[in-house]
């Protein structure tokens, strides 16, 4: 996996890239950026469903959406670059587990979103309150994004191999 | 963080008119979580300069975080009084554009020179200097 890993890393000039003066950095930079327009677009989303905000059309709210898929894909692009430079302080790291694995949960919990709810809720007029299961969506997502932040923070301070990992 | 960047994201936006234009006054809201964010970012950035002040006030970096941070906040403040008083309709929209624009450069200014203060330092503490 690490071989793999390294291998794409090397081949595409990513390593070269993320081990120059600037290259962390800037990578870092850009993906904080992206998560802060995720943020921005879905997380105010969640919010406006969990009921802040009352009055703005949800439909309208949720057109912001598409920033936040660009600002996944920044993450996405700028998190493949910190993990193919040095795969084994990440796929060993408790932290980076832990935040694949709410990952996960904000990805399922986005499918869920929208094979049963998106059409409810982009019809409601924003006077009214959104229906439970979409107020259980916008929480989980919230939390989600929360715990991935926290832990995407906390990758740097629980570096392998001092601590223990699930399959070490 | 995210959350004020975000939401100070999600206002530029509106205003640029890259997304529909979503009743503002509802929107303002949003400002209680914007400055409760406000609040943890600088209660827990005091916290970082008073446990390592050398290692941030001798980096020209941290000023311009500072700076960019304390410009994107005045705006905030600003467009928050607009939409409160109703009278950020009377504004000309190319004003507005341009403002959510320095707004937008100015968040990035501010990330951007946060990462990069972890790698720009060049004093880590003040016993240096003792």
């Amino acid at each position: 996996m690490i071989d793999i890993l390294s291998y794409f890393s090397n081949t595409t000039g990513i390593y070269a890239f993320m081990n120059s003066p600037w290259g962390w950095p800037t990578a870092e930079s850009i993906h904080f950026l992206g998560l802060c327009v995720l943020i921005g677009t879905v997380g105010v989303f969640d919010f406006r469903m969990l009921g802040i905000g009352q009055g703005i059309e949800y439909a309208d709210l949720h057109k912001l959406v598409k920033f936040g898929v660009a600002g996944y894909l920044l993450n996405v692009i700028t998190g493949t670059m910190f993990l193919t430079t040095a795969p084994d302080q990440y796929i060993y790291n408790p932290a980076f587990q832990t935040k694949m694995l709410f990952m996960l949960l904000a990805g399922l919990n986005m499918l869920w979103f929208y094979a049963t709810t998106s059409q409810q809720v982009k019809a409601t007029n924003g006077e009214i309150a959104v229906s439970n299961r979409a107020k259980i969506i916008a929480a989980v997502s919230l939390l989600s994004w929360s715990i991935i932040i926290i832990c995407g923070r906390l990758i740097t301070y629980f570096r392998p191999p001092y601590h223990w990992c699930l399959w070490c | 963080m995210a959350v004020v960047v975000g939401i100070n994201f999600a206002i530029a936006l509106r205003l640029i008119g890259w997304v529909p234009q979503f009743a503002l006054n509802p929107f303002q809201r949003f400002y209680h979580l914007h400055w409760l964010g406000a609040v943890i970012v600088l209660l827990s950035g005091l916290g970082l300069l008073l446990a390592y002040p050398a290692k941030a006030l001798t980096n020209p970096v941290f000023y311009l975080k500072f700076i960019a941070l304390g410009g994107g906040l005045l705006i905030a403040a600003w467009l928050q009084k607009q939409i409160v008083n109703h009278s950020i309709s009377k504004i000309p929209a190319q004003k507005l554009k341009i403002i959510a624009g320095i707004s937008i450069v100015l968040w990035i200014m501010a990330i951007t020179a946060g990462r990069f203060l972890a790698y720009t330092n060049s004093v880590l503490l003040a016993s240096r200097f003792f």
